[in-house]
């Protein structure tokens, strides 16, 4: 088999309409591919970024209860839960929140160094939780200790306490102390009473998953208070418990104080939580994984149709070629070059309309620079794509018998 | 060059066999001009593509140039084509997207010629049929007759040992018709070994060997009876 390109290009010169149409439909096909398995990507990595917590084991209930209760009333029902919750058998361990990982939103609060920095340092997100918060959600401690039980005090909803101790997260710390000086150190949240940092965990996602708090995902703090009132109870059930947990858990504390409110759509194991949270991304990412395989099939379909019409148009100009001592290879060949020149023409087009694509949603939806990865594995793509659908037809045109050559039209 | 003994070539339907060619025999020796006639559907253009291996035949033997082709697979037989036979068609039969010098380019292409080689073969090629004014032109910008040189300038290219004509001036007026019949001729006292298949009488009478297919078969003009009856027909309108 041997390259044809000039004689290939002569008469694709001869053939403008049909190249031209096909190439830009690649270049199109090509810039969208690109982008869409940029954004593919991205969301894959937002799905699958880590929580720090034990997953596979925790329940959350959220529990409204259905009188006004004074502060008081509320802790003291809220300890009475727990203690309920504790004792179930099946759960390792149980803690009231004001939220959990993945929810969706709840507090963040800016941190500063001193009490008038004007700039915070930071922006994390705020854990109530007592002296079982870390067992509950399993976070791994890596410095410094837990709340003691006498640090722990219980606060209303919208109550504004700074707590004299706080917990904050390895990211939180290295961004607020980039010298690994944290422990110890104390920091204001937007308060001029200072909390100081006695424990670093390791990883603790934050409520939110929006796009622009992406830079602040693992900036989280976990305060030694107990939100009374409506809150969320968190349990780690022990492994293989979580099932039964779930009827168990409502039951429990109903026959502890039947005066409150528990949604069926209020008690979510992790997988429906993450489900939850990342609806919107798996969605996109679907989305444009549909969109890829629309276009890509719409254009080798483009392919396959030009190049079938090709063949049928030229056929007796193969017979000839053959006659002329053309193998069936090189006449494979011819078709597969003839596609790849057109594609590569439209790769090339494709490049720049992907970038200027990519350049727009940067400016217009604050989306990150395509990487040059995604660009080479769309041409790529492309290419294959377009020597995938010329095969059929190509394979048509090799059959082609030289005996074509003496008939006539 | 070219010898087919006891040749057969049949076309099967689901309910007909047709024999194009049945017990067909010829021998053309090295440097012979043979015009190949017979009335229409007597077999001339399936001996043609059969000889200049376009298609396979049922049975019998032929011998190319000393080469038994029957057992060559479709890789071989095109390189025997492309380095051994060249081919003028009725048609030209040149490619309409490829100017002049490509169109003769393209056998030597197929042999994977250096393009320096192939550029000195083309205008050699097409200074002999007096067209190398006209390289950079397309057919649709030829005459008829021109076409037809570009096409032996093609055939012409590779130095094939065997030039198959099929009704070479079939498409051309009488003027255009002359002028290929002497380059054919001119070819031929240069050494070639021409195979032309023709219907046209004064044009088979300038080879130098007629060969008469009726039926699929090679006939003997003087003995035999069909012929009689075929030029009785041609010249009474009634059968003898």
């Amino acid at each position: 088999m041997m390259l044809q390109i000039k004689p290939i290009l002569s008469a694709l010169r001869r053939h403008k309409a049909g190249a031209v149409l096909i190439a830009l439909q690649t270049a199109l096909t090509l810039a969208i591919v690109c982008n869409a398995l940029f954004i593919i990507q991205q969301r894959v990595a937002h799905l699958s970024a880590p929580s720090g917590i034990d997953e596979a084991n925790l329940l959350v209930i959220e529990n409204s209860w259905a009188d006004k209760l004074s502060k008081e009333d509320a802790d003291a029902q809220q300890r009475a839960d727990l203690m309920v919750l504790r004792r179930l058998p099946g759960v390792q361990d149980a803690v009231a929140s004001n939220s959990y990982p993945m929810r969706g939103g709840g507090w963040d609060q800016f941190i500063t160094l001193t009490p008038d920095q004007t700039t915070a340092v930071g922006d994390a997100a705020v854990y109530l939780g007592d002296e079982h918060f870390m067992d509950t959600l399993g976070v791994k401690l890596i410095a410094g200790r837990n709340f003691r039980p006498d640090e722990i005090r219980p606060i209303a909803n919208r109550e504004n306490v700074m707590p004299p101790v706080t917990i904050v997260t390895k990211t939180l710390a290295d961004k607020l102390f980039p010298d690994g000086s944290a422990l110890g150190k104390p920091i204001y949240a937007m308060s001029n009473t200072p909390t100081t940092i006695i424990g670093i965990v390791d990883v603790l996602q934050t409520q939110s998953l929006a796009d622009w708090q992406m830079r602040n995902a693992y900036q989280s703090l976990i305060w030694p208070m107990r939100l009374v009132g409506n809150a969320y109870y968190i349990l780690r059930a022990k492994p293989g418990q979580l099932a039964m947990l779930r009827k168990e858990a409502v039951k429990a504390l109903y026959a502890q104080n039947r005066m409150r409110v528990i949604n069926d759509d209020g008690v979510m194991g992790y997988a429906e939580v993450r489900q939850k949270a990342y609806d919107s991304d798996y969605g996109m990412a679907v989305l444009m994984g549909v969109i890829c395989v629309v276009l890509l099939a719409i254009t080798a379909a483009g392919i396959v149709g030009l190049t079938s019409f090709w063949v049928g148009q030229r056929r007796k100009q193969i017979g000839v070629r053959r006659a002329l001592g053309a193998t069936r290879g090189d006449i494979l060949g011819y078709f597969m070059t003839e596609n790849l020149l057109i594609s590569v023409g439209g790769a090339v087009v494709g490049v720049l309309l992907a970038i200027a694509m990519n350049l727009w949603m940067v400016t217009r939806f604050e989306m990150h620079r395509l990487s040059l990865f995604y660009v080479l594995a769309g041409v790529l793509l492309l290419l294959l794509l377009g020597q995938g659908a010329v095969l059929a037809p190509a394979i048509r045109a090799s059959r082609v018998s030289p005996v074509e050559a003496t008939r006539s039209v | 060059m070219l010898k087919m003994t006891h040749l057969s070539k049949v076309y099967r339907t689901e309910v007909v066999e047709t024999y194009a060619l049945r017990d067909f025999n010829i021998d053309v020796k090295e440097g012979e001009f043979v015009a190949v006639t017979g009335p229409s559907g007597s077999g001339k253009t399936t001996f043609l593509t059969i000889a200049g291996l376009l298609e396979t035949f049922t049975g019998g033997e032929y011998h190319l140039d000393g080469v038994e082709v029957s057992n060559l697979n479709d890789n071989a037989r095109s390189k025997i084509r492309n380095e051994k036979i060249g081919f003028i068609f009725q048609a030209f039969n040149l490619i309409p997207d490829l100017n002049v010098f490509d169109n003769v380019e393209v056998p030597l292409r197929y042999r994977g010629m250096k393009a320096a080689e192939r550029k000195q073969r083309i205008m050699d090629a097409l200074e002999r049929v007096g067209l190398a004014s006209r390289a950079k032109h397309y057919p649709a910008e030829l005459s008829g007759g021109q076409q037809q040189r570009v096409a032996i300038a093609r055939a012409l290219a590779g130095s094939p040992r065997l030039l198959l004509a099929d009704e070479p001036t079939g498409n051309l007026d009488t003027q255009m018709a002359r002028g290929v019949m002497e380059l054919l001729e001119e070819i031929h006292r240069e050494g070639a070994t021409i195979v032309m298949v023709t219907h046209d009488p004064e044009l088979a009478a300038r080879a130098q060997r007629n060969v008469h297919i009726i039926d699929g078969q090679v006939v003997d003009l003087a003995e035999d009876p069909r012929f009689h009856h075929a030029q009785h027909t041609a010249h009474t309108g009634t059968p003898a």
